[in-house]
């Protein structure tokens, strides 16, 4: 037998699922992650998995992995001492950033640090303008002068973004050529190779952040590399990144900021591979944990993809109060609030929920460590969604008078209302608002939210999934087996891909067709090139080709697929064809009368995508009766009084079992919950699945 | 209409909702237009109104151009030319009367009714419910290419007296032409108004499917209890403050030369109102930096706002406790037909007198003042393109129209620094180099923060920037230049020093005006100095590492 292996390591839990290749069979591990030193927390679990299943490590053939480690480095500012060289005169471009305010009305704002502080960012005279030509050749003895100060100064990594250097490399190339041979031990980020596209600060604060978390990523990797090699690992080993997609370890190493969303991605491609499983195409990947909850759409079997995005923001809820990082990434909003979500009446007596969050401790007011304000968890737990004995299946008991008591004295009062409908008021604040994001969310790309079905996870999503999908008009729920560790199985079901990007701004009647095909077949090239270096044998290898675009003038671009093969100036037809239709089902409508323009181009060549049949385990006994644990009064939304409700225990229902909501469903890390006017059935592979009437 | 009312769950709810609904808008609105200002600047606002032109939500990123405006429009079209049984369902009234609208002539305000149908089962007429608007910065409106260097109302461009766009959803194709005739990138002012419009229609289908949800007939009970608690949180914010009457006088620029402008305000805080009286402010100017009577109370009721109730969601309630005057024909209330292109320029400084006059009731509640105004820059002129046809490439000229923004330093707070060149109280973004030197002729030299301009004090104001360009188009351009703060200084507050001021430069050396028209020519290298944000309590006070830190950096030498 041959087995593959899913690592990833979040905040709390190190979750591992291992696939035996030739049964489908999947097998799940959990452990603490060693903060300290994560590496220890992957070699443990895995110890563990392979000894408790009676496997080798050299059975396993292949490793996919994926971190924290980047984001909490940005977050918690634990990079590495980096310096940047600029163009003379932009120092301080990278502090400067846009300008904006990310709160109107907040007068006591702050901004995020820059990466690199002002003293270790220096400028060398060089100048290329707008079409590629050097104005200014490069002053060489500045560089010189300027990396050894930076060198002097403790610089770990140095990061070199210069102006236009995307439409002419050569000034940066020699930089990057420069520190290498004069310096071999120094990183080098170069914005070329990070993120070659228009707009300085943008370009710049993704060059010095993957420079500041270079070195920390590549000992962390190398480290853990070596130590699996010592455990008789002798297989591949590839990264998950934010895109969905997966990256050699060498890759990772290189651009280690592709790393940032690694974990969530891993969810979003669980999602496209339950979807493959259960025949739906166009889902709502819906995660709720304790601080927020997060949501991606995959249509057509494919997760959205956006380079719009922030690392560390200063305020959770606000864009723009981050750094900016336009990398490919999965496009995953924050529609809302988590399980540990405080709620409270605000000075305009509204009912409001989080943003803050009673985190982990003190937690909620049940969990018994000395919370005391009410949180979502808390209010699940009085409307008999969540069973006080059984939490986590059982290891936590939950205590249901001190929720009601942190409701009673935060909300019930204040309001004059019951504890209940206290409890209530914040279950449907809840839910309203994430459904509302979600559905802004859905339309902003011209989709129907009623056609979009849900895939719920995380600790609270399927507690609160059944809701949100009655107010979006979802005809479906799934509720997927594996919930507890889902990135870590997405992990195991994404394709080694490559991105490489050109920006090259040009109207459609000013394009240089030979230039344009050039870039087109470089990054083929490159992509191939890639694949082949990481040892993708199997095809089929797809080459996708994909244009941002807008009406000249306009400054927000949509991803339109150009055609294959070499261009010619009537492709241009084509291309203004794919632009309108995907403009049209974004905004309704089509502008007249003027041009329209390309700014950046990408092609993404990818391997296929693993095949994973999963056999799950059978069921606990192989008696559905014995699902039935009792029943338990539950307030439902829209119901005056509560009910008598069924609960079953999930590990035994058996394949083919379907019964109506009303109804509860417990398994250790989640419980879910069913309205009614809903068919649950257990499919083949013992995912939950709800039909919505 | 109905004496409904909603708990306070069910409010909640239905509330956030209205936010989103005018924040939906809002984005689709931004992401189609290609007026830079209203893009990156989000120089718009969308505004859900009730059927007596009540604002009830206001899109939350707006800049404060617009607090107050499309309500004060939409009453004044219901009074004077509109009146409410007149109103079909798919009308469209548009109109940029600066008096009416928001200031200046490029700011287009467009007002839809929305109508609901009869239903029986929610009960209710049908007919008309409520109004939305919206209201954006245009590419162009025709005159004079936009900035303080008009002479007149009428070299400003365009003005369109309140007239219906749509009637009943029919396109009023005679005003289109005419808006085609006058203005410079004619199809994309055209397409920003074709925007404004689709941002309207989509507004109505969202508030009509949110009022279908939830059973709703009209939207008085929402709207009621809407104004009613967000005016009970601001009168609470405004009774916590020291009655008294509060004083503070302020020197701007004016043109930069010899007429500089004087602003006295006096601020009257009485239980739970608000009033700030501007008697004794200079009279209009020559300058086309002329302010209106909407335009002034939107910039006086921001500050206003960020220290009482930076959380209460905008709309009419919030806004009832706070009263605005200002002599008729002064800078601050401006009557036909003096210029007012520049009118940012001046309602851009207007927070430092309010919060240096409210410093003196509530000085833990207020900032310094900031590197403000907003430096404006436009370039226009032609420039070169090599067009790809069948038969080769061939050269073709394009005109060009790009304005970029600079912004000084922020303001110290009560207890921070203030943050290095951030855009305030306006909220505009940079236009990216590599982008601006796309669009129009110039090569950028320089951009950087300018040491010691932060005014020094407890707290030190944020630095300032400096910005150079070359012209290196061969045939000379238009450049229109807005700076301010070049005479004058960023104040400090409460002990706190001024911050640096403003300066520019042209190389060779000749005159260029601090506001206004002129040329720019090949080879000339234009340098543009921005103040720096005014401090925040005694410089004697200030913490030892904060000096030492800002020695390391460079901010202070």
């Amino acid at each position: 037998m041959t087995y593959r292996l899913g690592i990833d390591i979040g905040g709390t839990f190190t979750d591992l699922v291992l696939l035996e290749e030739q049964t489908g069979n999947l097998f799940f591990g959990k452990t603490l992650t060693t903060y300290d030193n994560p590496a220890n927390g992957i070699l443990k679990g895995t110890t563990e998995l392979l000894e408790k299943r009676g496997i080798t490590a050299s059975q396993v053939r292949n490793i996919v992995h994926g971190t924290t480690l980047v984001t909490n480095a940005v977050i918690e500012r634990r990079g590495a001492k980096t310096g940047l060289i600029t163009t003379k005169g932009f120092e301080d471009v990278l502090e400067i950033g846009r300008e904006l305010r990310y709160d109107i009305y907040d007068i006591f704002l702050t901004v995020p640090e820059p990466l690199v502080p002002r003293n270790l960012r220096l400028g060398v005279a060089e100048r290329i303008d707008f079409q590629g030509n050097i104005i200014t050749p490069l002053d060489l003895p500045a560089v010189e002068t300027q990396v050894d100060k930076l060198v002097a100064e403790g610089c770990q990594s140095i990061a070199v973004c210069f102006l236009q250097s995307f439409t002419n490399p050569t000034h940066e190339r020699a930089v990057g050529d420069f520190i290498k041979q004069k310096y071999p031990n120094i990183y080098v980020s170069l914005s070329v190779d990070v993120m070659p596209e228009i707009r300085e600060y943008e370009r710049a604060s993704a060059t010095a952040m993957n420079a500041y978390v270079q070195p920390i990523t590549d000992q962390y990797l190398s480290n853990l590399r070596d130590r699996l090699h010592a455990l008789g690992f002798g297989g591949t080993i590839e990264i998950m990144i934010s895109s969905g997609r997966l990256t050699t370890l060498d890759g990772a190493r290189k651009t280690p900021i592709q790393l940032l969303e690694s974990g969530p991605a891993g969810g979003t491609m669980a999602g496209v591979f339950y979807g493959k499983l259960t025949g739906i195409k166009d889902l709502l990947a819906f995660d709720m944990g304790g601080t927020t909850a997060k949501a991606s759409m995959i249509f057509n079997l494919k997760p959205e993809i956006t380079n719009q995005f922030e690392a560390a923001r200063v305020m959770r809820f606000k864009k723009g109060s981050g750094l900016p990082v336009r990398i490919p990434v999965i496009d995953m909003i924050e529609i809302g609030a988590g399980g540990g979500s405080i709620a409270y009446v605000d000075k305009l007596g509204l009912l409001r929920v989080g943003p803050e969050s009673a985190a982990s401790e003190p937690g909620p007011a049940c969990y018994g460590r000395g919370g005391t304000r009410p949180t979502v968890t808390d209010t699940d737990l009085v409307l008999g969604y969540l069973n006080p004995d059984y939490f986590l299946g059982g290891t936590m008991q939950l205590d249901l008078e001190a929720a009601r008591t942190a409701i009673d004295q935060h909300i019930a009062k204040p309001l004059n209302i019951s504890i209940e409908a206290a409890a209530m008021g914040v279950h449907r604040i809840v839910n309203e608002n994430m459904a509302n994001a979600a559905r802004v969310h859905i339309l902003e790309k011209g989709h129907d939210p009623r056609l979009y079905s849900m895939t719920a996870f995380g600790g609270a999503g399927p507690v609160h999934a059944f809701g949100v999908a009655r107010l979006l008009g979802s005809p479906q729920v799934v509720v997927p087996v594996g919930s507890g560790v889902l990135s870590a199985l997405g992990f195991l079901v994404s394709p080694v891909a490559n991105e490489s990007i050109r920006s090259y701004v040009c109207s459609m009647n000013t394009i240089d067709w030979q230039r344009l095909n050039g870039y087109l077949a470089e990054m083929e090239a490159e992509g191939l090139a890639f694949l082949e270096q990481a040892g993708v044998v199997d095809l089929p290898i797809t080459i996708a080709r994909v244009a941002d675009m807008r009406y000249s003038g306009q400054g927000h671009e949509i991803s339109v697929e150009i055609p294959d093969g070499v261009l010619l100036q009537n492709s241009a037809l084509k291309i203004e064809e794919n632009f309108k239709k995907e403009y049209h089902l974004r905004y309704g409508k089509l502008i007249e009368g003027i041009g329209i323009e390309a700014v950046t181009w990408r092609v993404v060549v990818s391997g296929p995508v693993p095949e994973v049949i999963p056999r799950q385990v059978v069921a606990t006994s192989q008696n559905s009766e014995h699902a039935l644990k009792g029943y338990r009064k539950v307030l439902l939304a829209g119901e005056p009084l509560a009910s008598n409700v069924p609960v079953y225990g999930r590990y035994d229902l058996q394949v083919g079992d379907s019964f109506d909501g009303p109804a509860v469903i417990e398994e250790i890390e989640c419980t879910f919950v069913v309205g009614t006017n809903a068919t649950v059935r257990i499919d083949e592979f013992r995912n939950i699945v709800v039909e919505m009437h | 209409m109905t004496s409904q009312k909603y708990d306070p769950i069910t409010l909640s709810i239905l509330w956030a909702r209205l936010l989103a609904i005018v924040d939906e808008a809002g984005t689709t609105l931004q992401r189609t237009s290609f007026s830079t200002v209203t893009r990156e600047s989000n120089d718009f606002a969308v505004v859900l109104m009730d059927a007596q032109g009540r604002s009830i939500a206001q899109s939350s990123i707006s800049v404060p151009s617009f607090l107050g405006v499309l309500p004060m429009l939409t009453q004044a079209l219901l009074r004077d030319y509109f009146p409410l049984e007149t109103w079909q369902d798919g009308d469209v009234v548009m109109t940029n009367d600066p008096w009416l609208c928001a200031g200046h002539k490029p700011d287009i305000g467009l007002v839809s009714p929305i109508f609901r149908q009869n239903n029986s089962s929610i009960g209710g007429e049908g007919g008309l419910v409520g109004f939305i608007g919206t209201i954006a910065h245009s590419p162009d409106m025709g005159g004079a290419l936009w900035g303080a260097g008009a002479r007149d109302l009428y070299e400003e461009g365009l003005m369109i007296p309140p007239t219906k766009l749509y009637e009943a959803g029919k396109p009023n194709q005679m005003l289109f032409n005419i808006i085609e005739a006058n203005v410079r990138a004619s199809r994309q002012t055209l397409g920003d108004i074709r925007a404004q419009v689709a941002s309207n229609e989509q507004g109505i289908r969202s508030l009509s499917k949110m009022m279908d949800e939830n059973n709703m007939a009209d939207l008085e009970a929402l709207s009621e209890q809407v104004i009613e608690a967000s005016e009970k949180a601001m009168r609470e914010a405004l009774r916590k403050a020291p009655d008294g009457t509060y004083c503070y006088e302020y020197d701007a620029d004016g043109d930069g030369l010899n007429e500089p402008v004087h602003i006295k305000c006096a601020i009257t805080i009485k239980d739970d109102e608000i009033e700030v009286d501007y008697e004794g402010t200079s009279g209009a100017h020559s300058l086309a930096i002329n302010a209106v009577k909407n335009y002034v109370y939107a910039y006086t009721a921001y500050p206003i706002k960020c220290a009482f109730s930076p959380d209460v969601p905008n709309n009419e309630g919030a806004f009832r406790p706070i009263k605005v005057k200002a002599p008729k024909g002064s800078l601050l209330n401006a009557q036909k037909p003096v210029p007012l292109g520049g009118r940012n320029i001046t309602g851009n400084i207007l927070h430092a007198p309010v919060f240096g006059a409210l410093a003196q009731a509530v000085p833990l509640q207020v900032q310094a003042d900031c590197g403000s105004a907003c430096w404006c820059m436009v370039l226009n002129g032609q420039k070169d393109i090599v067009l790809q046809t069948p038969n080769g490439t061939e050269k073709a000229q394009t005109e060009f129209v790009e304005y970029f923004f600079l912004n000084g330093g922020y303001a110290a707070r009560p207890h921070l620094d203030g943050v290095n060149v951030l855009s305030f109280p306006t909220n505009v973004a940079n236009v990216p180099i590599e982008v601006l030197e796309r669009d129009a002729p110039i090569l950028v030299t320089e951009k950087s923060l300018r040491p010691n301009t932060g005014g020094a004090g407890k707290y030190r104001g944020g630095l300032g920037q400096t910005f150079a360009f070359k012209m290196v188009g061969k045939e000379p351009i238009n450049f229109s230049i807005l700076t301010e703060k070049t005479k004058t200084f960023p104040h400090g507050i409460c002990g706190g020093e001024n911050g640096g001021g403003g300066s520019f430069d042209i190389q060779p050396p000749r005159f260029l005006p601090p506001k206004g028209l002129t040329k720019l020519y090949e080879g000339e290298l234009v340098t543009l100095n921005l103040p720096g944000g005014g401090g925040y309590g005694p410089k004697a006070e200030r913490d030892a590492a904060a000096i030492a830190n800002d020695e390391a950096l460079g901010y202070i030498s």
